[in-house]
């Protein structure tokens, strides 16, 4: 088959700080991956970077991020990412490390696993809720995870506030 | 799933900095860490070794791991620093579970096949810590170099990777690690188990030295008294009679 593959990769960005994540854009962490590749694996590593990388999806609010790499290559690729430290964005540096979730062949297939874990973290919530009111929430989040067509943030806009407070 | 271990988390006397890596560590997914102290015999006479604070006053509630329903386990680990690297082969013989391969210096010759195959038979597992490699470029080219020889004489048994870390955002997840084992040579089995099965070998060698070859061991007697009577079968007292204790198969 004539088909491109290439493997999706979902990773959270961890920071120190939350408000730091909401700095975040895709440019920055495109930049940011790159730079880590060619500082790992030299020429080699930045030329197959430039082929078919590219950043998917990011969710500020979560951190969560989908990258995309050719099949032929996303193990190399991959190895370099342990060694990202900082993402730089308008002009400040964010430390952080970037946690691999899940490879996936579809961005679909990687969607189906984001909202299985949006479900966990909002269950281990769950006992940290300060008031009634935010346990209703949460639960009716939980409740509300499916997938739909085209709407894949669905579960995670409710529980966006639920996560800055939880940490 | 596996479980996924994370052997060497440096210690630090900030507790707001523990807490923090524990609950990093859970966060990732870790089910057990092992807070490092690191003891370096000086020429000092009375040398102190450092003695483990108890996790409850590290930290006071223990955070559940991602993706698995228990709290996370700590532990404690003392690592003794080698003062004559040529004393290799007397390493073999003493009673220890890892040895670390230094990153910060050029080990040369170090890794000959006899050593290392006794450590091996001994179920002594030798440790790479990646930390060094993202902190600093030139000490990445140090740690890859010794690494992939160590690979190379051990052929890839009985090797644990684990991070020195000593802030939160040292740690890396576990897939990222196996990955980072392929960099080191590792086949892809064999980094994966060096994250999560030959860490449990580890631990469970740790705890059969405490006993008799790992057939019978003994336990602190923990509950109160009153519930002591009524459970007689659950901890036995720590008495020099090691026959009271319930005999309890740990083999590996």
């Amino acid at each position: 088959m004539v088909r491109v593959k290439s493997r999706y990769l979902l990773c959270e960005v961890n920071v120190e700080d939350r408000s730091h994540l909401l700095l975040l854009d895709d440019r920055a962490v495109a930049v940011a991956v790159k730079a880590t590749v060619a500082r790992t694996h030299g020429d080699y590593g930045a030329a197959l970077c430039s082929i078919g990388f590219s950043v998917k999806y990011l969710n500020a609010h979560t951190g969560i991020v989908f990258l995309r790499f050719p099949k032929r290559c996303y193990r190399i690729l991959w190895s370099a990412l342990p060694f990202i430290t900082c993402i730089e964005t308008r002009g400040q540096k964010v430390p952080c490390f970037l946690n691999c979730l899940h490879v996936g062949g579809t961005i679909r297939t990687c969607q189906k696993f984001l909202i299985r874990y949006n479900t966990q973290q909002l269950h281990r919530m769950l006992p940290k809720c300060k008031n009634e009111e935010e346990k209703r929430q949460v639960q009716k989040s939980i409740l509300n995870c499916t997938i739909t067509r085209g709407n894949r943030d669905e579960s995670e806009d409710d529980s966006e506030s639920e996560e800055d407070e939880e940490e | 799933m596996a479980v996924f271990m994370d052997l060497n988390v440096s210690f630090s006397p900030e507790k707001s900095r523990m807490k923090s890596l524990i609950e990093a560590a859970a966060h990732l997914g870790f089910s057990t860490v092992a807070i490092n102290y690191v003891f370096e015999p000086t020429a000092k006479k009375k040398p102190e070794i450092p003695t483990p604070t108890p996790i409850r006053e590290l930290i006071d509630h223990l955070p559940v791991v991602q993706g698995r329903s228990r709290p996370i386990r700590v532990l404690n680990r003392l690592t003794v620093v080698m003062s004559d690297s040529s004393h290799f082969a007397a390493c073999m013989l003493h009673d220890v579970d890892i040895i670390c391969i230094s990153v910060t210096e050029k080990l040369p010759f170090f890794f000959k096949r006899a050593p290392v195959n006794g450590a091996v038979d001994r179920g002594v597992a030798f440790e790479v810590s990646y930390s060094a490699a993202i902190r600093d470029s030139t000490r990445r080219r140090y740690t890859i170099a010794n690494a992939v020889s160590l690979m190379e004489s051990c052929k890839g048994k009985n090797v644990i990777l684990s991070s020195a870390a000593e802030k939160p955002l040292e740690l890396r997840g576990p897939y990222d690690i196996t990955n980072l084992g392929l960099l080191f040579g590792l086949s892809e089995a064999d980094a994966k188990e060096a994250v999560s099965s030959t860490c449990r070998s580890v631990v469970l060698h740790a705890e059969s030295r405490k006993s008799a070859s790992g057939i019978i061991y003994t336990m602190k007697s923990c509950s109160e008294p009153s519930s002591q009577q009524g459970a007689p079968a659950a901890c036995s007292e720590d008495t020099p009679a090691a026959k009271r204790a319930r005999p309890h198969l740990t083999c590996d």
